[in-house]
């Protein structure tokens, strides 16, 4: 049986008169990657600080591998790392200075800042200034911080967002890697392929409340339509692309009038995407 | 509070503010432009006495001795145009004998002599030149206090000018070095807030007592290292050092209070300048009256810099003891805790 590294009971917070966050339960299992999607303003922040203890809940409680993170703020902040969506290092001090700052905070014993640093690609500009690194570099940089304390749990917010595909590549790789190390991984973000791809389970969050929580590979079953896309050589020249559901009752006659009446090019089936499955059960994009 | 986790923030906060080439360069220049200004102000005061003389008559023992060297006798033919002199410190006292006072000696009568003296004249020099007239008329008439003297102050009350301008600014200056602080370290705690590194800290095993120690410790440090090097190099612990140290103290913990405040209400960096400026200009304004002394209404005391030039002023140019200036430091003590104790409850507001 698979540990819980984090158990979120009935969770709620509001801001004045407004619900940020609106009785949410749920578990991640140790070693998981969960990842927490929803739209600007869905409670996915919110939710956030009150996992690593930055907010008190109003109602409801968190365990990070099993102790209240109200009541055992201090431990638990020693075995939890947290990269932030908005850029926080100091950027007067270099790679190596920020990173030995976390390490000495964390009390890491044998700190190896070359060797983090090389994990997520920053070798050779171990000692430069913050101040000087694109936007992927930063990112790299918080996400190499978050771990310094080999955490056995990791929460990133929106890790990859506005990065180029070689960071992002990066961040994946990191991510991956953390998990094989049996960190649980908590990862908010609006990439839903980033999530298909990386996370175990995916949990939906939309106007403060849990609206999913499941496999990416469940959901699409559960929600998803199963589909052929065709592309045909119209006569007049040029392709066309058809689709046809593969659950309908009118799947037989239109394989056949593809089949016999239609010239294909190319033929392959489809399954829905987070993104439309998303949209299926909130009603609204993620990215607004 | 881990003692630890305090270092590895001081190391740090140290190194931002040595990277940060502005605080960098405005502390050392700082130092620099108050000790420059410090020396070439006058080691000096200029011993002559200047002094404004109206007598119609002028007795034969005054005539004397005011031709002596020392004096410097300016006579006016009127009391009118000598009390203008005096009161524009063209003079710094003015004798004015009355016409009638070889009659009034010769009738056995006490005859008036008015004395004027500026504000700023000090209170050895005016009982000086009581002295003096004194002197001369017992000279003049063989008779001990043969006139009755009526002192006037022009202008707004001094005392304390005996002492060398520049020694009188001491306390302003080192005040004033130790005040800029303030904004220095309510900009670093303002950056931090600015660009989330305090989130980033505050989810490690800081907590955050030890957030505040480290920027207490950090803020102390530097004015007290600051007011100790600027006193070393203009002679400020000649006397009573100890009382000095203690005083350059508490008002390094009432720096850290005040910048606490000061980075809590000010919405970012620039508001930090902005407010800075304002709370610096405020409270420097009391140092002005250790420097001309009477020159600041009595209200000043509500202001609470003006302690820590009083207690300073009153120390190091007055050799005043700890009997003198105890209450002095309590009230700066007081206010510290106060500051400091307001601060961390704003900031952590901030924070959170």
């Amino acid at each position: 049986m698979l540990e819980t590294s984090i158990a979120v009971e009935n969770l709620s917070y509001q801001y004045g008169r407004f619900k940020a966050v609106d009785d949410i339960s749920f578990t991640v299992a140790s070693g998981e990657i969960l990842g927490f999607l929803g739209p600007n303003g869905s409670g996915k922040t919110t939710t956030l600080k009150m996992l690593t203890g930055q907010l008190i809940p109003q109602q409801g409680r968190v365990l990070i591998l099993g102790h209240d993170v109200t009541k055992a703020t201090a431990l638990v902040r020693s075995r939890i790392g947290v990269s932030f969506e908005q850029t926080n290092l100091y950027e007067q001090m270099s790679a190596l200075e920020n990173l030995a700052l976390f390490a000495d905070l964390f009390n890491v014993k044998n700190f190896d800042g070359y060797g983090l640093l090389k994990r997520v690609g920053l070798t050779g500009r171990e000692k430069d200034k913050v101040s000087g690194y694109s936007k992927g570099m930063k990112q790299r940089l918080m996400i190499a911080r978050s771990i310094v304390n080999s955490p056995s749990v990791i929460f990133m917010d929106e890790p990859t967002a506005g990065l180029d595909p070689v960071s992002s590549e990066t961040i994946g790789n990191i991510i991956l890697e953390e998990q094989a190390r049996g960190a649980t991984i908590f990862l908010t973000t609006h990439d839903m392929w980033e999530a298909d791809k990386l996370c175990q389970r995916v949990a939906f969050i939309n106007q403060g409340k849990l609206v999913a929580l499941d496999s990416p590979h469940n959901l699409k079953q559960r929600f998803g339509k199963r589909k052929l896309v065709a592309e045909i050589a119209k006569p007049a020249g040029g392709l066309e692309k058809r689709e046809i559901e593969m659950d309908s009752a009118a799947t037989a006659s239109s394989m056949e009038a593809l089949f016999s009446q239609e010239k294909i090019i190319t033929l392959h089936s489809a399954e829905a995407t987070l993104e439309e499955i998303f949209i299926q059960i909130t009603g609204q994009r993620l990215r607004q | 509070m881990n003692l630890r986790i305090i270092r590895a923030l001081l190391k740090k906060d140290v190194k931002l503010f040595l990277n940060n080439r502005f605080y960098l360069l405005i502390t050392i220049l700082g130092i620099v432009f108050y000790v420059g200004a410090y020396m070439v102000l006058p080691a000096k005061q200029n011993e002559t006495l200047r002094m404004a003389l109206y007598a119609p008559q002028l007795p034969a023992a005054f005539l004397q001795v005011f031709g002596h060297q020392g004096f410097e006798v300016e006579r006016f033919q009127n009391r009118d145009a000598l009390k203008q002199a005096v009161a524009e410190r063209a003079h710094q006292v003015g004798i004015a004998l009355p016409e009638d006072i070889s009659s009034v000696w010769a009738a056995g009568q006490k005859p008036q002599i008015d004395i004027f003296h500026t504000a700023g004249t000090p209170p050895e020099m005016i009982a000086a030149v009581t002295r003096l007239v004194e002197e001369l008329s017992f000279i003049q008439t063989g008779q001990v206090l043969a006139f009755s003297i009526q002192p006037e102050i022009l202008g707004p009350d001094m005392l304390g000018d005996q002492i060398p301008l520049r020694d009188r600014l001491r306390p302003l200056l080192v005040v004033f070095i130790l005040l800029v602080e303030i904004m220095t370290l309510a900009s670093l705690i303002s950056i931090e807030i600015e660009q989330g590194t305090v989130r980033a800290l505050l989810i490690t095993p800081l907590r955050m007592p030890g957030l505040f120690a480290a920027k207490g410790i950090l803020g102390a440090g530097l004015a007290f290292l600051q007011g100790v090097l600027f006193m070393l190099l203009v002679g400020g612990f000649n006397q009573s050092p100890l009382i000095v140290l203690t005083t350059l103290f508490l008002c390094s913990l009432f720096v850290v209070g005040a910048a606490f405040l000061l980075a809590s209400l000010s919405r970012d960096v620039n508001a930090v300048t902005g407010w800075g400026l304002l709370v610096l200009i405020i409270l420097a304004v009391p140092g002005f009256g250790a420097a001309i002394p009477g020159l600041l209404p009595a209200w000043i005391k509500i202001v609470p810099s003006y302690y820590l030039t009083d207690t300073l002023n009153r120390v190091i140019n007055y050799a005043q003891g700890w009997q003198d200036i105890w209450l002095n430091l309590l009230i700066i003590a007081v206010l510290a805790v106060v500051l400091i104790w307001g601060g961390m409850l704003a900031l952590r507001r901030r924070y959170q």
